[in-house]
């Protein structure tokens, strides 16, 4: 009861005649204004037909907008940021669709082929300029002794690659932008003959040989950070890890071996001995490096022709037999 | 199988069946998209009828324009679906006023939504559906939309051709 009572005090005079008219006293003229909503009754009993005696009258629309422009305006004001095409405010006579030969592309009005494809207008040279004026209070100058690339690897040898992934969707995230890939030199890394030779059975095939280049690559974690954290941390647990020396490596045999070593064998025993042969006692030749690195080379990579003529060249210069 | 290989696999298989499905007929293909010429030749063409679909990206643009229906991107069901619906609730609430098709146009979460409408309401009318749209429909999808509508006065000038 009380509901009631505040109802019919809210509403004014005027309404609630007309209101009763629909509901009570179907006679009673109405007046249909145009600019209402038609209202759905569902009661509708024979007089309550609205009347629309007369069609509705074209709508007062304005000229298209770009008649008015001036030829100097400011374009950047016109169209501040990305929109869809509208015809009436770009004063470019374009026209857009396929027709056959002879017959007139359809113009920009009441086209919807120009507006399906993005545009630029937002983006006019002069606009560009603005913003990137605007910009440049923000910049800052470019560091000094970091112009060549020597420079720039000297001083940050590590490269870190990962990647951000821009959707046309209401999300920002990306699984694969997790990914981080860290590349360094190894010639970067202050490792003696024992640590370089362990980093590299460590590192397996991360490492390429031409260009003398490391890369690791983490995904296992869900965050970028994380995986770059994770990098970082196989890259230093590798870099000590191959420094250490441990107890059993010390007594490595020769059988143990994986590659040739020239020094450890047969060949340098032999070589010197024949070098010094009917030498007085103190002084001691050693055999050149050029013949030592020619013996090593024909043991690891194997025979071939090259590798045996350079061992002969080198054997017949050592025993000055040339 | 453990709990994280299952998933695994169910992904591993999911991912795989993604695009494989098609559930219109074979036929449907050769109907689809195309108007019967009528002895008349009185059958009224817009543009976007006037090419069959396989003159997307030759003759005409898509009308959904977005990142997921691109190969191993993400959301393309949820994508799908939330198109068809925008288009049922535009030609829904601009009752007999759309003239074209509804073009859907996202940047990063921001909707747009451009047509080609009747003047067939009075302008107060008009203001009063864009923002009704774009209240609804952002609260619907939770991301910006905006509503970038062109009237027409003549309906008959979106008519490309009569066949």
């Amino acid at each position: 009861m009380l509901k009631k009572i505040n109802l019919n005090s809210l509403i004014p005079l005027a309404q609630r005649t007309c209101f009763r008219n629909y509901s009570q006293e179907p006679a009673a003229v109405e007046t249909v204004h145009d600019d209402d909503f038609r209202v759905l009754n569902l009661r509708k009993t024979k007089g309550t037909q609205q009347q629309l005696s007369r069609r509705p009258k074209p709508p007062d629309v304005p000229p298209p907008r770009y008649k008015q422009m001036a030829v100097d305006q400011d374009w950047g004001a016109v169209w501040p940021g990305p929109k869809t095409f509208h015809p009436a405010s770009v004063p470019l006579p374009v026209r857009q669709g396929w027709v056959p030969l002879n017959k007139t592309v359809p113009g920009k009005f009441a086209n919807a082929e120009l507006m399906k494809i993005p545009n630029f207008l937002h983006l006019t040279p002069p606009v560009i300029a603005k913003q990137c004026e605007a910009l440049k209070q923000f910049c800052t100058p470019f560091p000094k002794g970091l112009e060549t690339e020597e420079q720039q690897e000297k001083h940050f040898p590590v490269q870190f690659i990962s990647s951000d992934y821009v959707h046309g969707l209401p999300t920002i995230r990306n699984p694969l932008s997790r990914i981080v890939t860290i590349k360094l030199k190894l010639s970067q890394l202050k490792l003696d003959e024992h640590a370089r030779d362990k980093f590299l059975r460590l590192i397996g095939e991360r490492y390429n040989e031409e260009t003398d280049e490391i890369t690791i690559v983490t995904d296992r974690c869900p965050l970028k950070q994380q995986n770059f954290d994770y990098a970082m941390y196989l890259l230093t647990a590798l870099y000590h890890e191959s420094r250490t020396v441990e107890e059993w490596e010390s007594s490595k045999q020769e059988g143990d071996m994986e590659y040739y070593n020239w020094h450890n064998n047969q060949s340098k025993v032999t070589s010197t001995e024949v070098l010094n042969w009917g030498l007085p006692g103190d002084s001691k030749v050693e055999p050149p490096q050029e013949y030592i690195s020619c013996v090593e080379n024909l043991m690891n990579e194997g025979e071939n022709e090259y590798n045996i003529n350079k061992y002969k060249e080198s054997v017949v210069k050592m025993l000055g037999l040339a | 199988m453990s709990f994280s290989g299952l998933i695994k696999q169910n992904a591993l298989i999911s991912s795989q069946l993604s695009r494989g499905i098609q559930t219109s007929a074979i036929l449907a293909s050769v109907q689809s998209g195309r108007y019967k010429i009528t002895p008349k030749r009185d059958r009224p063409l817009t543009y976007e009828m006037a090419n069959p679909p396989h003159y997307i990206a030759h003759r005409k643009g898509w009308n959904s324009w977005n990142t997921s229906n691109l190969r191993g991107e993400l959301r393309t069901a949820q994508c799908i679906t939330e198109d068809a619906f925008i288009r049922k609730f535009m030609t829904g609430t601009w009752h007999s006023l759309v003239l074209s098709e509804v073009i859907i146009k996202r940047q990063f979460n921001h909707i747009r939504i451009a047509a080609l409408i009747k003047q067939g309401i009075s302008s107060r009318k008009m203001y009063f559906l864009i923002g009704y749209t774009e209240e609804l429909l952002s609260y619907w999808l939770q991301c910006p939309v905006t509503l970038e509508l062109q009237t027409i006065t003549d309906p008959k000038d979106v008519i490309f051709k009569y066949i």
